[in-house]
């Protein structure tokens, strides 16, 4: 391949702006542009073609992107349930942490059963209670021998 | 304190943040590492629930990442359907990404990209036709109609391009990719997508001289 050959395949990939084009190459490609009217010549046609696209430009967008960006910001925003089972299981992402998550929930109202069983007494006593109940009865029992 | 900071400075972001998210945690260095805008720093917080970390970097690349939609699918609906789609996946699906693999603006841009082929191909007549009327010219000097009609031939030919040239092109020109990353966004090789490049510039070339041929 001829050097005006390569030189027109890099215009061709890269375009007109040689500082894109690989490192190597861009010494030899301005050598060959200062000097060869064919080089010059394709470059042009594509500097033409490279200040057209430069040419087209989008609207601004500023209310949409708002828009998008308040959207995200609520859907990222985490729900206390979230919260809390981030604190149980950090997101990791490896598979072990999805295996315990839904053990950790399923335990969840076993642990929060047994919380309640342990502040509630559902009727029975305390064991100080008890105590004083069983010193009472002994008490009774010794009365009742004493007044036979 | 300072030994941490000392350690931050003395070894790669992966090293540190591999044996110290505790550290990190605690001493509230998080807020240090955001700030360096280091992307595995930032999609470490993503992947760990960091809805302010997320928040950053929504704004660090929506505008890219909207106007390459925007430029793909030439219509405001679609582009912010595509952008919204791709930001929300940049948090439910941040730990599909990989650091060895591609920079985060390259993992978006294949996202919207995906999504944009799929806009594309699902309802292709609602597709075209916006983006003459919407695509704006820069500094168009109003006493030049020659230009005008070459913009004109030249907004036509990228809307009728087929979709893999246009895509490589917006992502050469105006995204600023190299070949490589062009080539990840897209998941061809670079030399497929040298070659799309090439026939992409060179039917471009050929509609505006025929233009002036006529």
């Amino acid at each position: 391949m001829t050097e005006l050959e390569r030189f027109e395949q890099l215009t061709a990939i890269h375009g007109s702006d040689i500082t894109r084009w690989p490192m190597d190459e861009q010494a030899p490609a301005r050598e060959l542009l200062s000097h060869s009217a064919a080089a010059q010549a394709l470059h042009n046609e594509q500097q033409a073609l490279d200040t057209l696209l430069d040419a087209i430009t989008i609207p601004p967008m500023p209310a949409m992107e708002k828009r998008i960006v308040r959207n995200l910001a609520t859907a990222s925003r985490s729900s206390l349930l979230d919260r809390v089972l981030d604190w149980i299981v950090p997101r990791g992402g490896n598979v072990s942490s999805w295996a315990w998550r839904p053990a950790l929930v399923a335990c969840l109202p076993l642990m929060c059963g047994i919380y309640m069983a342990n502040f509630y007494s559902f009727g029975i006593e305390s064991t100080e209670n008890s105590w004083q109940e069983e010193l009472y009865l002994i008490s009774m029992n010794d009365y009742a021998e004493i007044s036979e | 304190m300072h030994g941490t900071i000392f350690i931050l400075r003395d070894c790669n972001a992966d090293q540190f943040l591999g044996t110290n998210r505790r550290i990190i945690r605690a001493s509230g260095l998080r807020d240090r590492i955001l700030r360096m805008n280091d992307d595995k720093a930032l999609m470490l917080a993503i992947q760990e629930g960091d809805s302010k970390a997320y928040e950053s970097a929504v704004r660090q690349h929506i505008k890219a990442l909207s106007h390459y939609a925007y430029r793909m699918l030439g219509n405001s609906k679609d582009t912010e359907d595509v952008t919204q789609e791709a930001l929300l996946r940049l948090w439910t699906h941040a730990n599909s990404w990989r650091a060895d693999k591609a920079s985060v603006s390259t993992w978006l841009h294949r996202i919207t990209h995906n999504l944009c082929i799929d806009y594309l191909r699902k309802d292709k007549s609602n597709i075209t036709g916006e983006l003459n009327d919407e695509l704006e010219s820069k500094e168009r000097p109003a006493n030049v109609p020659e230009q005008d009609e070459r913009l004109d031939a030249l907004k036509n030919a990228l809307e009728h391009l087929p979709e893999r040239q246009r895509s490589a092109i917006i992502l050469s020109h105006y995204q600023g990719f190299s070949n490589k990353e062009i080539a990840q966004v897209m998941d061809i090789s670079v030399d497929a997508l040298e070659s799309i490049l090439a026939r992409a510039r060179r039917g471009l070339r050929t509609q505006l001289s025929d233009l002036q041929a006529s």
